[in-house]
């Protein structure tokens, strides 16, 4: 009885528990693999000291026993790095923009560097864009600043190493008139890419982003992607980011996201290939009736690894978040999914949603799938949803006794699937694309839901 | 059309059809009527190619060829169609997506070009008058939210879509009020034609009433044990299956 009543007499005004500090669990061995490693990069990309070595130091490097590495093997990336190959999009064969039909702004990266010979960028009134490295330190956001890389090991590897990246600022009540796509591409033996993208988007402002990543067959290396984003009021932002990385890619991609009040952003999450995938996508919610709407679908093969861990904190009244995720895994591959809401104690009148939903085509592909919500305030709506389970076999049987193809039943049932997600992409380009994409890899009949 | 001899089938490790008989011609329409638990639904499933079943003994020919080396959507490809005794949702497909994969299985088996827009959509209009359908049951997710009856009409629906050779109808008129069983019939009814040829079965005998058979044959324990014209219907109606069982044994 006792321990009930000091816990509903809690102080509010003491910081809660997703304040405290993320226990931290230094396993000697990790930590050995991540200095190392973190010595074998400062050689490679000759890197001054900076104001993570403390951090790099100090931070448990992820292994298996720190909750939010529990499912996600990190030992891929103690492999050798190599020197930086320069080399453009051209040379590397790359096409600059990967989506047929799109007309957009551009920046293109290859391993790491920005390919200004591929890139298109924006001379648009109101609108800032440029690479990140042509940008005075002074004008960028500081470093540190993003709450994950004083938390995060891999994240405070982007802070250290990241010299590349996206800026752009787009004024108050600007909206950039077509979308802007940034284009990563890896090639080569060892490579190390970190990417860090700077964005402001002003009072109610509004753009169409798309990240999109790939590398060539064969390559090998690692890419560590992190995108800032502070949205103004009533400020739109829509983010369209694929993953479709053929050879063997080590990739890991933050998004720390805040809005003020009134403002709308979507991300969608679409991984169709990738030997190993980790999206840590985090909201905040700062300003009343701002609304988050994040998506992903992920179709991982053979040995394959994806995995998603988003945040949304609420912590404004009468904000809206709405998050779905759906996999289908294939061969021996496993999916990550962990969703955490917070709604903190003012958040009063949160709409929270979210759905993981997956389905195993193989016996032998794995998901790991876990809604953590935590809720401090008393009047508020929250759902979660996870659902692991097969192809409908009867829904299969149907299709196949009208006399359509098992794959084609097969594509037909997947497309029922995702398209939910699809449908939502805010480039239609993209979505065709990923589709595309999507029936290469699993040769799949292409399924469309149009009459010619 | 159809030529089943001897067929036996199991599920797990029940044996379920023990030797079962039944020949089908051109345009003949069969009813086959029994107990609970005789096999009319495995009959079914076993001709449409459901693998939960294990063909054990015997052999089906359909249009001379052997049925039983087909799976499931080459049979319905060449012409065999079962509407389902429970049809299945698929949510995120619409109704009309389906069935123009569908059709276009059929005529990629033909040799023929996939079906145009057009041509499609006057043939969905057509059809879909035979079982009073509406626009808004075609465009909805393939039996997602029908009622018992709307489902009913559109496995008919679906079935003057494709224009098989052989149609089965399992247990189509259970759960069907009157004016529903009206409308699934009188839409087989108008199906009807000298080379189209159905296996209605049935539980009760109302809807033979609706779908007049050439032959009515009774299953008990997987197997034919009684065959005879529309009248057998009655006499089932009147007497129950008891007198036949014990006909059977003895």
């Amino acid at each position: 009885m006792d321990q009930r009543r000091r816990c509903c007499m809690r102080d509010l005004s003491k910081p809660q528990v997703m304040d405290r500090p993320r226990k931290s669990t230094q396993n000697s061995k990790a930590q050995e693999a991540g200095r190392k490693w973190v010595e074998q990069l400062e050689k490679q990309l000759e890197a001054a000291t900076s104001q993570f070595d403390e951090a790099l130091a100090t931070l448990p490097v992820p292994h298996r026993r720190v909750e939010r590495w529990k499912y996600t093997p990190v030992n891929g990336w103690w492999r050798a790095i190599g020197k930086r190959a320069q080399i453009t999009a051209k040379q590397a064969g790359c096409e600059p923009c990967p989506i047929p039909g799109l007309d957009a702004y551009r920046l293109v990266f290859v391993n790491g560097e920005f390919d200004a010979e591929a890139s298109d960028l924006p001379v648009y009134p109101g609108i800032v864009c440029s690479p990140l490295s042509l940008v005075p330190q002074t004008d960028q956001a500081p470093r540190g600043s993003n709450s994950l890389e004083q938390e995060d090991w891999f994240a405070a590897l982007n802070g250290k190493f990241a010299k590349e990246g996206l800026f752009l600022r787009i004024g108050d009540g600007i909206s950039l008139d077509r979308p802007l796509l940034v284009h990563h591409h890896s090639t080569g033996e060892g490579c190390a890419a970190f990417l860090r993208h700077d964005i402001e988007i002003g009072v109610n402002a509004e753009i169409k982003l798309i990240h999109w990543s790939t590398a060539s067959q064969p390559s090998r290396g690692v890419v560590n992607i992190s995108t800032k984003a502070t949205v103004g009021s009533n400020g739109r932002f829509q983010l369209d980011k694929v993953q479709d990385e053929e050879g063997h890619i080590q990739h890991m991609a933050f998004e720390e996201i805040q809005q003020a009040q009134d403002s709308r952003v979507d991300v969608y999450t679409m991984t169709i290939r990738g030997q190993w995938v980790r999206n840590d996508a985090s909201f905040r919610l700062d300003g009343k009736g701002a609304h988050a709407e994040l998506n992903g679908i992920y179709l991982p093969d053979n040995t394959e690894f994806v995995d998603n861990h988003t945040t949304v904190d609420h912590r404004a009244a009468h904000c809206t978040s709405s998050e779905h995720y759906k996999g289908i895994l294939y061969g021996k591959s496993t999916g990550v999914f962990n969703g955490k809401v917070f709604v903190r104690p003012d958040a009063q009148q949160t709409n929270a949603y979210q759905q993981n939903a997956n389905i195993l085509v193989s016996d032998q592909a794995t998901m790991n799938a876990k809604p953590e919500l935590e809720i401090y305030a008393d009047d508020v709506k929250c759902s979660h949803g996870c659902t692991i389970g097969q192809f409908d076999e009867e829904a299969l049987f149907y299709a196949q006794s009208r006399g359509v193809g098992v794959d084609a039943a097969k594509a037909m049932l997947v497309h029922a699937f995702i398209d939910e997600i699809l449908d939502g992409v805010a480039v239609h380009e993209v979505r065709l694309e990923v589709n595309h994409r999507l029936a290469e890899k699993h040769q799949w009949t292409e399924w469309s839901d149009h009459l010619e | 059309m159809l030529k089943i001899k001897e067929l036996q089938a199991s599920i797990g490790e029940a044996q379920i059809l023990k030797g079962l008989n039944l020949t089908i011609n051109p345009g003949e329409v069969h009813a086959i009527m029994g107990p609970n638990g005789s096999g009319k639904s495995t009959l079914a499933s076993v001709l449409a190619g459901r693998e939960d079943y294990e063909v054990n003994g015997g052999g089906v020919q359909f249009n001379g060829e052997d049925l039983l080396e087909m799976d499931a959507t080459e049979r319905a490809r060449s012409g065999l169609f079962l509407a389902f005794q429970y049809p299945v949702e698929i949510p995120g497909v619409s109704n009309i997506n389906f069935m123009r994969a569908a059709v276009n299985g059929k005529r990629e088996h033909q040799g023929l070009e996939p079906i145009k827009g057009k041509e499609f959509l006057d043939m969905v209009k057509e059809k879909a008058k035979l079982v009073e359908l509406d626009g808004r049951l075609r465009n909805r997710s393939v039996n997602e939210g029908f009622s018992g009856g709307e489902k009913k009409r559109n496995e008919i629906f679906q079935m003057a879509m494709l224009e098989p050779n052989l149609a089965i109808l399992d247990e189509t008129d259970s759960g069907l009020d009157i004016d529903a069983l009206r409308i699934v019939s009188e839409g087989v009814n108008a199906m009807r034609s000298p080379e189209r040829s159905f296996l209605v079965i049935t539980h009760y005998q109302r809807l033979l009433e609706y779908i007049v058979p050439d032959f009515v044959h009774v299953l008990v324990d997987g197997r034919i044990v009684r065959s005879g014209g529309k009248e057998l219907a009655l006499e089932l109606e009147e007497k129950g299956y008891d007198w036949i069982k014990e006909d059977a044994v003895a």
